[in-house]
């Protein structure tokens, strides 16, 4: 109980200082941009004045940017960390249970067959996000389906995973030679995961998912404690192994789903995340979910502005600065490892 | 203990994240002030007034009285054509690759990424936008562009006909003479062209061929430069050419060593975009069967020409090099 307490106070604190890293990067994202918009037009823009072109730039092309980000980088993050709890692994991420690579195959189909013609440019706010989601819930389904024998071990889960991931990144492939040059070029920013849906609309179609699925992960902490301590004794805590496995799973699943829909395969952050927040706050899900949430979107919102500014006025994906920053972890990450 | 310096460890990576971001805002340049007055319109028309057109997508849209700042990306040729100086011109590898054939009209224009970022966008205060394809503005880029300003969308295909795309822009800028008396110009130019050939190569074949990263591209038939060569200049088509351009609908198609080999042209127009180093492969003795490679009548082109692109400009640029090129055969 005392112990307990004591974990919680100190995660009470990591999570302010994570708020205040949050801000910070906020404000200089706000603040950050091909276009330079003093601090103090910033300020007389939040407050309802200041000029109209100004006001486009921070309110309608900025902001819903970094709202995604935020978003999007706690959704991966929190999906991320179900998957290791509910693996056992380590290094489980999203990529590994072949989400991206579902994702990425139904963008690639959606470019290949629709891209270019005028109706798939009326529709397609929608109908992208749309299809990338089926495909990684198709990815996930197949994973688990794989992984059944009388019940999913989670080794089975995680090989299983590589299988299929190695299978959409295949199909990927035979897709990406058959297609126009412009084409190609567009998937592949679209594959190494940028943050392209610029638009409220977005914010709004992601907002809900995170708001009821994070929530409800925290809510079960418990039983992703107990699965982390492996089958048996989950057993013998009473704990309904795979019911609660598949619904933290299909949990996990969805919100990996909806980032990569608007986010694209942003790789290493469902990594990465959980792994700096345990460190941070212990290996108690109740704990450490939490700040693995702020993690992931602090690290996303840091990697979109370094994205926006270091090529400027050309916008590197997102999710190459988070691989170039997180590889490195990973790699320390191995080294580490007995 | 070691809890401790784990901690800290790992709240130090979030503590560098926020500071690498501030570190990179720190470069942030003020770009869109040094592009003010860069590029005026040369139109000075007083009598013209505000209209709308509907456009390729449906959208309505209300182009100014007098557009001064037009930001069209990949339609540089036909703004050229009609005089008009774009505020800002495409650009790939940022900004070092340009549509090299237009700088004589283009060279003050500053460069803007061909993937046109927001940001980008608004900085050079366009008052008009004109979009080259649908797929430049999916997923709502199209709102998000429409506030920078009126935004139009040209046509429904990757490949436009050039002459329709021309005349397309003329209409949005009330231009339409002028666009119909360029497209005259160049099938009189064309014409008078054809009958010179005919004369100087009467019933000789040609092919132009594009040799990129040691691997050749045959133009297809009837796009691009082919288009010129075939369509408008009459000059007979190789046989591999035709067959060639019935397997995909490509501007310039991939072609094998073995295949080019095969080539039964009289007369080549090689754009060589790797310079001295692919000397040693054009020597390859398979190439030398090739009728015009037998009998001296390469004529070889730097990148940098209008070769590859397509427009009154471009189309206009080939056929001086092929008039050219005839010609010293004389």
């Amino acid at each position: 109980m005392k112990y307990s307490q004591k974990r919680s106070q100190r995660t009470s604190k990591i999570a302010a200082v994570l708020l205040l890293c949050l801000a910070l990067t906020f404000l200089i994202s706000l603040n950050t941009g091909l276009i330079q918009i003093a601090p103090i037009d910033v300020f007389r823009l939040l407050i309802g004045s200041g000029s109209e072109q100004n006001a486009v730039i921070l309110f309608d092309f900025r902001l819903p940017r970094m709202v995604i980000a935020l978003l999007i980088g706690a959704g991966i993050g929190i999906s991320g960390a179900i998957l290791q709890g509910i693996s056992r692994n380590e290094l489980a991420d999203p990529g590994i249970l072949g989400i991206n690579a579902g994702a990425g195959f139904a963008v690639i189909l959606f470019i290949f067959y629709f891209q270019g013609n005028a109706a798939s440019a009326g529709a397609a706010i929608w109908v992208l996000p749309l299809f990338a989601m089926l495909g990684a819930l198709l990815a996930g389904a197949c994973t688990y389906l794989f992984a059944w024998k009388g019940g999913v071990s989670p080794t089975r889960l995680v090989l299983s995973g590589i299988g299929v991931n190695a299978a959409f990144a295949a199909l990927i492939i035979v897709f990406q030679l058959k297609m126009d040059p412009k084409n190609f070029s567009q998937a592949i920013v679209w594959l190494s995961g940028s943050i392209w849906g610029t638009n409220w609309a977005y914010v709004l179609a992601v907002f809900p998912w995170i708001l009821i699925l994070i929530p409800y992960t925290i809510y079960k902490s418990r039983y992703l404690n107990v699965l982390y301590l492996g089958d048996e004794l989950a057993k013998a805590l009473g704990v309904r192994i795979e019911k609660e496995r598949r619904k933290l799973l299909i949990t996990s699943v969805l919100l990996a789903g909806t980032c990569v829909a608007v986010g694209g395969g942003i790789a290493f952050l469902g990594l990465v995340a959980p792994h700096l927040a345990r460190r941070l706050a212990g290996p108690r899900h109740e704990h450490f979910l939490p700040v693995t949430a702020l993690i992931g979107a602090l690290l996303l919102l840091a990697a979109d502005v370094i994205g926006r500014v270091i090529l400027m006025p050309t916008e590197v994906p997102v999710g190459l600065v988070v691989s170039a920053l997180g590889a490195p972890y990973f790699i320390y990450l191995l080294i580490k490892m007995d | 203990m070691s809890i401790f310096t784990r901690k800290t460890k790992a709240m130090s990576v979030c503590l560098l994240a926020s500071s690498i971001a501030l570190a990179a805002c720190g470069s942030t340049q003020e770009q869109g002030a040094e592009n003010n007055g860069a590029a005026e319109s040369t139109q000075e028309a007083s009598e013209k007034t505000e209209h709308t057109l509907t456009d390729a997508m449906g959208n309505e849209v209300t182009i100014p009285a007098n557009p001064e700042r037009v930001l069209a990306s990949y339609l540089e040729d036909p703004l050229t054509a009609l005089g008009i100086t774009p505020v800002a011109q495409w650009s790939v590898s940022d900004g070092t690759s340009v549509q090299d054939y237009l700088q004589d009209s283009l060279q003050d224009v500053p460069t803007i990424p061909h993937d046109l970022p927001y940001e980008a966008v608004a900085s050079v205060k366009p008052d008009l936008i004109i979009m080259d394809s649908p797929s430049m503005v999916e997923g709502g880029k199209y709102e998000q562009y429409a506030k920078i300003a009126p935004t139009y969308v040209i046509g429904e295909e990757l490949n436009n006909d050039w002459r329709e795309e021309l005349l397309t822009v003329g209409e949005i800028f009330n231009e339409e003479e002028k666009a119909q008396s360029v497209l005259d110009e160049y099938d009189q130019k064309a014409k008078e062209a054809k009958e010179q050939i005919a004369n100087a190569i009467p019933g000789e074949s040609a092919a132009a061929v594009w040799l990129i990263n040691k691997q050749f591209f045959m133009v297809s038939e009837n796009l691009s430069s082919g288009d010129v060569l075939y369509n408008d200049l009459g000059i007979a088509v190789p046989k591999v050419v035709s067959e060639i351009s019935k397997t995909d609908d490509a501007n310039w198609l991939s072609i094998s060593m073995e295949k080019l080999a095969e080539l039964d042209a009289d007369h080549l127009f090689l754009i060589n975009s790797d310079g001295e180093s692919a000397n040693e492969l054009l020597q390859d003795p398979l190439l030398q069967n090739i009728p015009a490679v037998k009998n001296g009548n390469v004529y070889e082109f730097g990148a940098k020409e209008s070769w590859l692109y397509t427009g009154a400009v471009a189309n206009s640029q080939i056929i001086d090099r092929v008039l050219e090129s005839v010609a010293k055969q004389k």
